[in-house]
Order: C-alpha cells, then structure tokens, then sequence
C-alpha cells in the first residue's frame, strides 16, 4: 500500500480591522483583543468548559485593563518630568490632569 | 476593479519550496503590510508590492509607502500542522480609508508577496488608531498554515 501525504496551504484565513474616530483605543478595549489573544475555546467544547473559559477570560479582561491603566500612569509620570525638565510645567500639569 | 478575496499568492507556494522566505522571529526577513484602496484588484497571481492603488493620508502622515513591518512570531506546529503569525499592526494618529492590504516580503529582491487580505469593506480611521488584527495563531485560524 502506498501512503501519501498531500501538502496544503490555506485560503480561508482572514483578519479583522479596528478603527477609532477622534481617539485612541481606551485601555478596556486593547484588554478585549489581549484576552482574545490569551483565551480560545474550541467550537467543539462542552457548555461547561465553554463557561468556565468565558469566566477565565473576563478575569484576564480586568486583570490586562488594571495594568494598561498602570503603564498609563506610569508613562505620563516620565512624560510629564521630561517636560517640566524642559521649563513647560504649566503643560506637563495639563497633561498629568488628563 | 475591488478586492474579491482572501488569498495566498501562488508564487509565495513556489518561493517557500526555493527557500526565499523566513518567518523566524530572530533573524526572520521583514514583512510589511501595505494598505489599498479598492481600485486595487489583487489574487492569487499577484507576485509582488506595487505602489499602483496604495493608499494616501487624509491628513497627516501615518502612512507611509510599504505600509508598516510586521513583528513575526516564531512558527511552530499543533498535531501535524505548521503555522504561523504576526503581532497586530497598527497605524496611530491616522485618517486614511483602506479596503485590503498585502504582506510582502520587503527583505526579498522584488517584494514577493505573501497573501492578499480582503478587508471586506471599506475601512477608516479619522484623526485615531487603525488596527489590524490577526487571526488566532492555531492549525485552524492563523495567517499562514501549512497542513
């Protein structure tokens, strides 16, 4: 008996667009798209896995936004010291506020 | 003329058996991707970038010609399928349309292509952030598998 193995690349793939008017993404939305990253559940799971894997998700959604928050934070802290060092603090307090 | 489809270009089949393309996250080539409008008209023939329907600013200077390099993430395997991925792109402070794009291999002589992306509509970004997505990184739903 002969074996074959057929070699094959797929056509059926696609990606998704996301856009913003007037703003960036907010930290809960890039928190969405890292959980969808993180967590997948397969078509064929059970009710039961399904749900807990939904759960899963939702807690990696509010664990991934508290951090972004963080780096925000964070990163407006050095941004605002660079422009004070820079003789603006007037601006670098509009910026703190924001 | 309009985008009609997803596709992996033909001769991105042929240059993976001449060993034209790497995909390795350290010391892989660079992909780009390239946005369009739908006056861009791309298949599985389509062997190489071309500037002819690249998209333009609105306003500003997001885009740039060639689009934005992709951050490739090592192949790997599930059961007996081979695949890989790349990490979102985005385009930030933009207000450009697209409706498709293309990944080309911008390391290769001639910017061989690597798959044409159907947007399926016209998509817009005015004064925020285009993002594109890609597909979950398993043998069923990534960017380029093989089976």
């Amino acid at each position: 008996m002969i074996h074959t193995n057929a070699l094959g690349l797929s056509n059926d793939f696609s990606v998704q667009v996301l856009t913003t008017k007037d703003r960036g993404f907010t930290p809960e939305e890039i928190a969405e798209r890292a959980a969808d990253k993180i967590v997948s559940v397969s078509d064929n799971a059970t009710p039961e896995v399904r749900a807990q894997a939904e759960a899963f998700r939702q807690k990696i959604v509010r664990l991934v936004t508290f951090y972004i928050h963080e780096g925000i934070k964070n990163d407006r802290t050095t941004v605002c010291n660079a422009i004070v060092d820079a003789g603006q603090p007037q601006l670098a307090e509009l910026i703190r506020r924001l | 003329m309009a985008f009609s489809g997803n596709f992996m270009c033909t001769s991105f089949k042929q240059e993976l058996l001449e060993g034209v393309h790497n995909f390795k996250n350290s010391g892989g080539n660079t992909f780009n991707l390239a946005l369009y409008t739908n006056s861009a008209s791309f298949t599985a023939a389509t062997t190489a970038y071309t500037t002819s329907n690249e998209i333009t600013n609105t306003s500003g200077s997001a885009y740039s010609a060639k689009g934005v390099s992709l951050t490739r993430v090592d192949p790997t395997t599930s059961s007996t399928t081979a695949f890989t991925d790349f990490a979102d792109a985005s385009f930030s402070s933009a207000s450009f349309t697209a409706r498709g794009g293309l990944i080309f291999n911008d390391s290769a002589s001639g910017d061989p292509t690597v798959v044409v992306l159907d947007f399926g509509a016209d998509k817009t970004a005015s004064n925020g952030t285009f993002t594109i997505v890609f597909p979950t990184a398993d043998a069923s739903n990534a960017i380029i598998r093989i089976a």
